[in-house]
């Protein structure tokens, strides 16, 4: 990979292709030789929620029986029973369960058969109960509860190996002879570089929250075109350490790419943007807003940026409440709400609804009891896909029982995933055009796992 | 630190084992010694053992340049006359001796100066910020600001969030790490703990003990951090870096949740400073401006666990478990007492600040040499930073170079982090606006990073980050790649433009009219050379990079000044500097 793209980086200050148009350096010469193989669209657009949600208030029992097994364990952290948005899914269990009362979007996506629940997730290397818990005889991730460890095993799905790779990654490395025609990368972020997106030949791209960000006294013209071609040149350079060379092929794509991504998502529907709060005095909102609008647009303007497959990295922080939690939930819960509603609107404005999925991942889920007025990182959580692809008013595996030292507390509430982000992350995968032979190279603990597809994609 | 396992290690001891074999800690042009004590140390710092320097060797410009890259905000051609004047060790310990610049006393002033106090203690972080930028481009202790610098981004707090109304806090935070920059280890973690700011950003003020009835346990949230982030780290570590590994090859963790909750434990009671308060609960609230915001916390033993705490487990740890009872503040004594006495202190901070100052790529061999400066100052002390950082400094590896083609080569050195990158420029070309503030509140809007503005207690970015490729697929490590993304290199690259082209004394036509809180930078000096587009680059070149500069952007950047007529001098100079100031080239720390 490497000694390919120096050598394009040589014949490109040479001369001759000084404005290949495109994507990163290296995929330049694949694209020129290959067309997408994959013609239908899909998009993965992952909402990290950063900090690590308390999802045992997202998502909470309203029967009376769980219920008062979760207040008892909540305390003064519990959501009020009176207050939960009822949900009623297709396959009724013994329990009974609603939404946060600031979700009320979501309780009508779920309602609407487009969103999906999945109750108790979180990274496993194999299936564990408590007892093997506490036996110490299955593997487990390392660092449990610790926030960028358990974050980088969401990205990456690593177990215990060293892989410096995302999951998303790995997918556009899978797919990527299949994507050659893009214009852009596979792997686009609104939200800075993370793990999640690192392949290891595939390179993100990085782009604002409303766009990409433009050069000044860059033109197509005279002193502004020399100018740019001056500093297109020294990004282009083959230079003589690592950080350079990264550096400065950051910099020959950001040249390429801001033009194109901006062009191309002036031309999306001006009817997009009145679906968004981007406005909104919740900040939460208003950022997630933001980003879903950009990424709305990008999607809106596909097929002139050559795009089959995308995977959207946006991100919300402030979940990391050990403090003031009751205060804080409320806006956060309502931003994802009101943002992904407006944000499958979008897609069904555009008539696309079928083939965008929008998901959760986070830290961890947390603990039930309280630091006094928060609560500390946990394990297991609970997470939600939505989009007309869905199998929606479901819950796609067990919803643990929220007692302090019951079956699945490793400690002080927190909850032993019944689900794995491997099962999880290779049903998105499949989804997305991932083989079934493939699936390990994505989500390498799967094999361990008997369900390999929770089924809640079609 | 998970990532920094024993792969890395291997890899890295390969590529660097035969090229500084010969030559220990001390190296390369270091002409002396002399004292090293501050202000602040507990107790005078060693005297270098006096290498009998045969002849060193003059420092060139470009050495200079590198050093200053490592220990200032930014190499400038004053400074680098000094450090050639002087050599090394003298000026590092010249540093040594200057006492902190502030950031508390802007922010106490400006913080008078509010029209509505109560209700705008939030707009003095913008001060707070001006402070900053003034210690950085003009502050007399460069070496205790860039250190504090690092310090800050180790054992970090942040105004977003929970501090944004307790500006004091936070500048006095900062301020309390430039005080301990070159002292004691086991002081400055001390501080940190005990700092309200950390207590407020970590929630230990305000940990309560235990109780049951209600569900509430104590807040593990500092107890994780102290360690994971601020002392030893993730995993068990050798004396150079490297992790240990058990028999099946997996490295050994340091700690584990019963351990943490013992430390959670240790850290329950603790309130705002309060000497009317006689109950945890009556210390709620700050006082005054001020006062409490800068005092360290205060033990309450109504709401400090009593049991006994579980601590660290280690060769030579004077004890595993806090008997019950003891006081509060004994209690925490003992826990830091037992974390700070871990052996991987030693190689967990000197990775540390060597990847903040030198490189992102250590030798094992180098972590090991500073590791053993951190156990034993030569003196018998131990965690001097003071000679910690005096070490990495005159370190082979940070003053040698290792030649082209040699194994190596090509990962020596780091990226500058974006917002060195700016105040290097300032410092060269004089950046300041004519009212004298730096009126930049949030640089993290921009550069993706600024004093005390990360987004978590993990910093604006992870020591072990590598971006797909061939930092990724060799194993290394480029942090400030991180946040070097398309998104951010283009604002500084516009930021930079704007500098070049308007914010300076002579704009070019169609700017924006500069105000009094503009930060101007001063091409004059350049401008008598803009006739020569060869002289004009070459002199902007010695300026920002020693006159390191590649042929390619010497040809480039002569070729975009000749495009510009000859009496359009102030663009001439605005074309050069853009290029070269945006640059790979200046963007990298050699």
């Amino acid at each position: 990979m490497d000694h390919n793209r120096r050598r394009f980086l040589r014949a490109a200050t040479a001369g001759g292709l000084a404005y290949a148009f495109g994507r990163a350096p290296g995929s330049v010469m694949a694209q020129v030789a290959s067309v997408n193989t994959l013609t239908d669209y899909k998009a993965l657009v992952c909402l990290f929620l950063f900090g690590g949600n308390d999802s045992w208030n997202m998502v909470v029992p309203r029967s009376t029986a769980e219920y008062n097994v979760y207040k008892t364990s909540r305390q003064n952290l519990a959501v009020d029973q009176a207050a939960l948005l009822p949900i009623n899914p297709l396959t009724p269990g013994a329990a009974q369960y609603g939404f946060h009362p600031s979700m009320a979007e979501l309780q009508g996506l779920f309602e609407s058969n487009r969103c999906a629940v999945m109750p108790n997730i979180g990274p496993l290397i194999a299936p564990i109960t408590k007892a093997q818990y506490q036996a110490g005889s299955v593997p487990l991730p390392p660092q449990l509860f610790s926030h960028n460890d358990q974050q980088d095993q969401w990205h990456s799905l690593k177990g215990r190996s060293l892989s410096k790779t995302g999951w998303a990654g790995r997918v556009a490395d899978v797919l990527a002879s299949q994507t050659a025609g893009q214009q852009l990368a596979t792997n686009i972020s609104l939200a800075g570089q993370t793990l999640f997106q690192a392949g290891s030949i595939a390179v993100p791209y990085t782009m604002g929250a409303t766009g990409a960000q433009t050069f000044t006294g860059f033109g197509t013209t005279g002193i502004n075109l020399a100018r740019r071609n001056a500093f297109e040149t020294l990004a282009m350079t083959d230079y003589s350490d690592v950080y350079e060379r990264a550096f400065a092929a950051t910099q020959q794509r950001a040249v390429r790419y801001a033009d194109s991504v901006n062009t191309a998502i002036m031309s999306a529907r001006p009817t997009l943007a009145p679906l968004f709060e981007t406005a909104s005095t919740n900040p939460s909102l208003a950022s997630l807003s933001r980003q879903l609008l950009t990424v709305a647009r990008m999607i809106d303007v596909r097929d002139r940026l050559t795009m089959t497959r995308q995977i959207f990295f946006i991100s919300l922080g402030g979940f990391d409440t050990h403090d003031d939690q009751l205060d804080d939930q409320p806006n956060l819960y309502a931003g994802i709400s009101k943002a992904l509603k407006a944000f499958h609107d979008a897609t069904v404005q555009m008539g696309i609804s079928d083939r965008v999925v929008a998901f959760t991942q986070s830290d961890f889920g947390r603990t039930l009891t309280s630091n006094g007025d928060g609560s500390d990182h946990g394990w297991g959580g609970i997470q939600l896909a939505v989009g007309d692809a869905v199998k929606g008013r479901e819950f796609y595996g067990s919803y643990p029982l929220l007692q302090i030292g019951g079956i699945n507390d490793v400690s002080a509430g927190r909850m032993i995933p019944t689900t794995s982000s491997d099962q999880y992350a290779a049903t998105l995968a499949k989804w997305f055009g991932v083989t079934d032979a493939q699936l390990s190279q994505v989500a390498p603990s799967i094999d361990n796992f008997a369900t390999k597809d929770l089924g809640f994609l079609i | 630190m998970q990532k920094f396992t024993s792969m890395r290690g291997l890899a890295s001891a390969g590529i660097f084992c035969f090229g500084f074999m010969l030559t220990a800690c001390g190296g390369g042009g270091d002409s002396g010694g002399g004292a090293t004590t501050d202000s602040t140390a507990p107790a005078p710092a060693p005297a270098p053992a006096p290498a009998p320097a045969p002849t060193a060797p003059a420092i060139t410009r470009a050495e200079a340049y590198r050093f200053l890259n490592q220990a200032t905000f930014g190499a400038t051609l004053a400074e680098a006359d000094k450090v050639i004047a002087q050599g090394y060790g003298p000026w590092i310990d010249a540093q040594l001796a200057v006492p902190a610049s502030l950031e508390l006393p802007l922010v106490t002033t400006a913080y008078a100066a509010l029209a509505s106090p109560s209700t705008m203690a939030g707009s003095v972080n913008a001060d707070r910020v001006d402070a900053w930028f003034r210690n950085a481009i003009a502050g007399p202790d460069q070496l205790r600001q860039r250190v504090a610098f690092a310090l800050s981004e180790i054992m970090v707090v942040s105004q977003t969030g929970a501090l944004v109304n307790n500006v004091f806090s936070t500048a006095d935070y900062y301020d309390m790490l430039a005080r301990n920059a070159f002292g004691d280890f086991r002081t400055l973690i001390q501080d940190v703990t005990l700092h309200p700011a950390m207590g407020v950003y970590l929630s230990m003020l305000g940990n309560q003990k235990a109780n049951a009835t209600a569900s509430i346990r104590p807040d593990e949230n500092y107890a994780r951090e102290l360690m994971q982030l601020f002392t030893i780290g993730l995993v068990q570590l050798n004396a150079d870096g490297s992790s240990k590994l058990d028999a099946g090859g997996q490295s050994l963790p340091t700690y584990d949740q019963a351990v943490v909750e013992g430390f959670a434990r240790v850290y329950t009671g603790w309130r705002w400073a309060c000497s009317t308060c006689t109950a945890f609960a009556q210390a709620r609230q700050t006082l005054t401006p001020v006062n409490n915001q800068i005092l360290p916390m205060q033990a309450f033993p109504d709401q400090h666990e009593g049991g006994t705490k579980q601590v660290l487990s280690y060769p030579g740890a004077a004890l595993a478990l806090i008997p019950a009872g003891q006081a509060p503040v004994k209690d925490l004594q003992d826990a830091l007492d037992n974390v700070v006495g871990h052996p991987n202190v030693a190689p967990f901070i000197s990775r540390s600040l060597i990847q903040r100052l030198v490189t992102s790529n250590p030798s094992p061999a180098y972590i090991g040499r500073i590791s053993a400066k951190f156990e034993n100052d030569g003196s018998g002390r131990r965690g001097n930073l003071g000679a910690v950082v005096r070490a990495i400094l005159l370190d082979t590896e940070a003053r040698t170079p290792i030649a082209a083609g040699t194994t190596g080569a090509d990962t020596q050195g780091k990226m500058k982090e974006p917002l060195l990158r700016l105040t290097q420029f300032w410092r060269e070309y004089g950046g300041k606006a004519a009212s004298g503030r730096y009126v930049f509140a949030n640089p993290s809007n921009t550069f993706g990073q600024g004093p005390l503005q990360s987004g978590s207690v993990f910093n604006f970015f992870s020591p072990t980050y590598a971006p797909a490729g061939e930092i990724s697929t060799r194993g290394l490590s480029a942090p400030e790649l991180q946040i070097a993304t398309e998104y951010v290199n283009t604002l500084v690259t516009n930021y930079f433009y704007q500098q070049s082209f308007c914010r300076n004394q002579s704009p070019i036509s169609g700017c924006a009219t500069n105000t009094a809180d503009t930060i101007v930078i001063d091409t004059s000096a350049d401008i008598t050379l803009a006739a020569d587009p060869a002289a004009l680059v070459k002199r902007i070149g010695e300026r920002l990079l020693a006159g390191q500069v590649s042929p390619v952007l010497q040809a480039q950047a002569e070729a975009q000044v000749a495009r510009v007529g000859a009496a359009t001098t102030n663009q001439r100079v605005a074309e050069a500097l853009y290029l070269v100031v945006s640059s790979p080239e200046f963007a990298y720390q050699r």
